[in-house]
């Protein structure tokens, strides 16, 4: 349950200060070590076929050819790997996923799935037999876009699941009374809107080791978010005890969510090692990392609000459909956060609400940062901009007006406790003097008449952990050594966010000593306590508050400890910066070394305690607003500026959190104006699965980002009120930045990317 | 085939028997085990790989092992002036939180250093410029522009 206690207030000496992060140290110096990194004696190289079709079932598949090449030591196909059938996103303690996924199977549902698997004594080699490789396909009816695929009659891509193509039965949401209060609005407003394919891009290539000892124990390096997932279904799948298989990550090149996942090359590669009992590396691509990686859900969306004359949201009707791909993967998830959070963020009694999740023959979609939501906030956050165009009245003001409010029912069924939304926007309104903004002279500059400038208010809400849809739990270790240093377990991914250092800050503070002191070992399933994985914008607030209830414990010990060595009650002293005091007697005091080392009759100890917390969810709020310049002539947009204004809680380590907002910024930049991953329509192939086809916004692109962050609204559920940051930035500067090209050039788009074709077409049709 | 590269790598001499069609960067990885310049794409596109090959910047995925033979590569392994001693740049990076993942941070801070070797003080624009063969998917760049201006600063009050 959550903690429901005040928010203590104290005097922080660690808490909130940007201390030295000591993976960072690693990175800068080029020792930090990631999978790919990791070089094992006699180790083999792994290659994946990939299928050149779509939709096919296997007639054939002969590899007499590649076993036969020097150099290539094992092969595998859909006849000699165990067909079990298995969730390709392994959240535990969850009903939302999909059981829909073979390792190897005998059909082929998306170009690029893999269909054999080879290893060799080289990458080249196993290269090479990949065109060795026969294999005759039986071509099966594909079907790339959800409509087609929700048609009656359409090709069925899988057996299982509710029929009719969908990943899980449809997630509906009744508040209310929507008809009636559609009735008695003022106006309504309808409107249809997509999304594209984003992809996460994350620099690290999925990569995986697999190593087997001869007890039949798996040791097993992956750049995973969740470890621990990875352990459970591979061990599942493989039928193994947990005591059997070992996973290993310690730094790892980004992963936005989409690296949580258990990927078919896992497997392989286990199976691979396994059949030659030689290690194995499988390292994809970067055309892999798109082709068999994950991308954000493609998504349809229909949404008919009723507004009072005063701007008063009134009713809500929404419908989505989210493109699941070829497997469900985060599919079902996706589907029934992104749709229940359109019961919040601009409050409304009267909801109705369907989310629906289909298969296409296309690459699979999985969890990325913004997991459902970026699409549907940026419906609902674009129709406010209309509602208040309609009727004359300033956006903001009408947001303000519309903002979910303290007590609200959020999202996840639970009232919000820490609400900041109104504060971050009304914030940025008096930041930016937003009134003469809106009311600036708008005649373009005579040296530049084709650019036209804008700007844009997009506000979001997102929830640290992902309840109810999994009820998770956070767990750490907190030791206190002899010499009164103290070691940190977490079972907690590090994809680079700085979650480890704002963990060992949590256990400084709570004990009293020193953030040098404190040193964290992660990474290991064999060593650490047992973890959910990192996702849902929670490791601060769910492990974090997990390693505060450690240090709470280990402290009373040290001051037990303490206490019978200074010979006063446990009451009488008190422990600061390393120091434990007489209260009365400030003078009189031993540090924690002194405490935990031996002294005559008593030796050193050892102080161990556990921290476990499964809480229920809270929210962090955000309202971006961006500056345009949309160039009429050639339909370029730049973002100029940006200024994120985000609540997140008491802010344990500001520069981390300023650092997600900004990446955050990047990525949606890239969503809403170039970044799609294209799939051909008439054959489910991949059109630009590459850095330099897909375009994302480097450093050339960038606009000035003034990030402000208030402590606005802590939430008693997290470490003094800290509640998440990572997936908040994502969804906010979508919609700020379409609202800023309507200001600029008087056109509503309701999809992203928007091209500069887009514009000019747009343009054109306006001039006409 | 096989050859023999002689060459200089961080100011040490080195040879490496390599096969002909082996990449600077896979032979720097696999063959030296300088692990630190990494593989974003094996294609030229992300700059993850940079190294600096006679004082220009190179992405080592794309220049091949052979052509390195008689010249002088510098890795993010030889950016330590010293063992305990951290090159501004590096400590910068630190302090302005402009490394997240850090899986691009070795050829950026590579390429921020052919920067300032060339432009002590660089504008704002310079250092954009300079930067646009490495992607960052991370940091949104913020942070590491604020670092290289800060670095510049600190390197050109230390020679003065």
């Amino acid at each position: 349950m959550n903690v429901t206690t005040p928010i203590e207030q104290r005097d922080f000496k660690i808490v909130g200060k940007s201390v030295r992060r000591d993976d960072v140290l690693e990175k800068v110096t080029g020792e930090a070590e990631y999978t790919g990194d990791v070089k094992l004696p006699g180790m083999l190289h792994g290659k994946i076929k990939r299928a050149a079709i779509a939709h096919a079932r296997i007639k054939s598949i002969d590899v007499s050819k590649a076993l036969a090449y020097p150099g290539v030591k094992a092969v595998l196909t859909h006849e000699n790997v165990p067909r079990v059938l298995h969730y390709g996103s392994p959240h535990p303690r969850s009903a939302s996923c999909t059981k829909d996924q073979y390792i190897l199977d005998d059909r082929v549902r998306f170009w690029g799935e893999g269909v054999a698997a080879v290893a060799a004594i080289s990458e080249e080699i196993a290269d090479e037999a990949l065109d060795l490789i026969e294999v005759e396909y039986e071509p099966l009816p594909a079907v790339f876009e959800p409509e087609d695929a929700a048609q009656p009659g359409a090709p069925l891509i899988h057996e299982v699941g509710p029929g009719g193509n969908l990943v899980l039965d449809p997630v509906r949401v009744n508040r209310g009374d929507v008809d009636a209060a559609f009735a008695q609005a003022d106006f309504v407003l309808e409107g249809t809107f997509s999304g594209g394919r984003p992809h996460p891009a994350y620099m690290e290539p999925n990569v995986c080791i697999a190593d087997w000892d001869g007890s039949n124990k798996l040791t097993f390096w992956t750049s995973t978010q969740t470890s621990f997932m990875v352990r459970g279904i591979l061990a599942e799948v493989l039928g193994l005890p947990l005591t059997k298989v070992r996973v290993l990550v310690d730094h790892m090149g980004g992963g936005f969510g989409a690296k949580q996942d258990l990927f078919q090359h896992e497997f392989l590669c286990a199976l691979l090692a396994k059949e030659t009992r030689r290690p194995v590396k499988m390292e994809f691509t970067r055309h892999e990392t798109f082709v068999a990686g994950r991308s954000r859900h493609p998504c349809k969306i229909w949404l008919k609000q009723g507004f009072k004359n005063d701007g008063t949201l009134v009713a809500r009707d929404m419908k989505l459909v989210y493109d699941s791909g070829a497997y469900g993967s985060h599919g079902p998830g996706v589907t029934i956060v992104g749709t229940t959070a359109a019961t919040s963020l601009y409050r409304c009694e009267n909801v109705r609400l369907e989310g629906r999740c289909v298969y296409t023959n296309t690459p699979i979609n999985g969890a990325f940062r913004g997991y459902g939501v970026v699409q549907s906030y940026y419906a609902l956050d674009i129709q406010m901009d209309e509602a208040a165009e309609r009727i004359g009245m300033d956006p903001a003001e009408l947001k303000l007006k519309n903002v979910v409010r303290a007590g609200d029912i959020a999202p996840s069924g639970h009232p919000i406790l820490g609400h900041g939304l109104e504060i971050c926007l009304q914030h940025g309104m008096d930041v930016l003097d937003w009134k003469s903004l809106r009311n600036r002279d708008r005649t373009p500059d005579p040296k530049r008449p084709h650019i036209r400038t804008g700007w844009g208010i997009g506000c979001e809400m997102h929830g640290s952990s992902a309840y109810p849809g999994i009820k998770e739990q956070g767990n750490a270790t907190v030791k206190v050594n002899e010499d009164g240093t103290v070691t940190l377990l977490t079972g907690a991914a590090g994809l680079g966010t700085g979650a480890h250092t704002a963990l060992a800050q949590i256990v400084a503070e709570e004990l009293g000593v020193r953030f040098e002191d404190v040193g964290t070992i992660h990474g290991d399933t064999d060593v650490v306590p047992w973890d959910i994985g990192a996702f849902a914008s929670h490791t601060t607030y769910l492990v974090g508050t997990a390693a505060k209830m450690a240090a709470t414990k280990v402290r009373a010990s040290v001051l037990e400890r303490a206490a019978m060595k200074l010979q006063v009650k446990p009451g009488e002293i008190d422990l600061s910066e390393g120091n434990i005091f007489v209260k009365a007697e400030p003078g009189r005091f031993m540090t924690v070394a002194e405490a935990m080392g031996p002294s005559r009759g008593i030796p050193a100890a050892n102080i161990v305690a556990n921290g476990t917390y499964e809480p229920t969810k809270s929210y962090s709020f955000a309202a971006h607003f961006a500056e345009v310049h949309v160039d009429t002539e050639t339909g370029i947009v730049e973002v100029k500026r940006v200024i994120p204004v985000h609540d997140v809680g008491r802010v344990i380590h500001p520069i981390a959190a300023q650092g997600q907002i900004e990446g955050g910024i990047q990525q949606g930049i890239g969503h809403t104006l170039t970044e799609d991953y294209i799939i051909d329509k008439k054959t489910g192939r991949s059109l630009n699965a590459g850095l330099v086809d897909y375009k994302m916004p480097l450093s050339m692109d960038m606009p000035d980002i003034e990030t402000i962050i208030l402590e606005a609204a802590p939430d008693p559920g997290g470490p003094w009120g800290a509640k998440g940051v990572g997936e908040d930035p994502i969804i906010a500067i979508g919609p700020a930045i379409a609202n800023a090209i309507h200001d600029a050039i008087g056109v509503r788009f309701h999809h992203y990317p928007i091209t500069p074709e887009d514009i000019l077409k747009a343009l054109r049709e306006k001039g006409a | 085939m096989k050859r023999i590269v002689e060459l200089t790598i961080n100011g040490e001499p080195r040879d490496m028997t390599v096969d002909s069609c082996r990449s600077l960067l896979d032979a720097l990885r696999d063959d030296v085990g300088l692990t630190g310049t990494k593989k974003g794409c094996d294609v030229g596109d992300c700059g993850a790989c940079t190294v600096i090959v006679d004082g220009e910047p190179v992405n080592a995925c794309l220049m091949l092992a052979v052509e390195a033979e008689g010249r002088t590569v510098e890795t993010i392994e030889g950016l330590q002036p010293g063992v305990d001693t951290l090159h501004p740049l590096q400590d910068a990076f630190m302090r302005h939180g402009a490394s997240q993942c850090g899986f691009c941070t070795p050829g950026i801070l590579m390429m921020a250093k052919k920067l300032l070797d060339d432009n002590p003080r660089p504008s704002d624009e310079d250092i954009r410029f300079g930067l646009s063969g490495n992607i960052c998917r991370c940091t949104g760049y913020t942070k590491i522009f604020d670092a290289i201006k800060a670095a510049a600063i600190e390197m050109e009050a230390a020679r003065s």
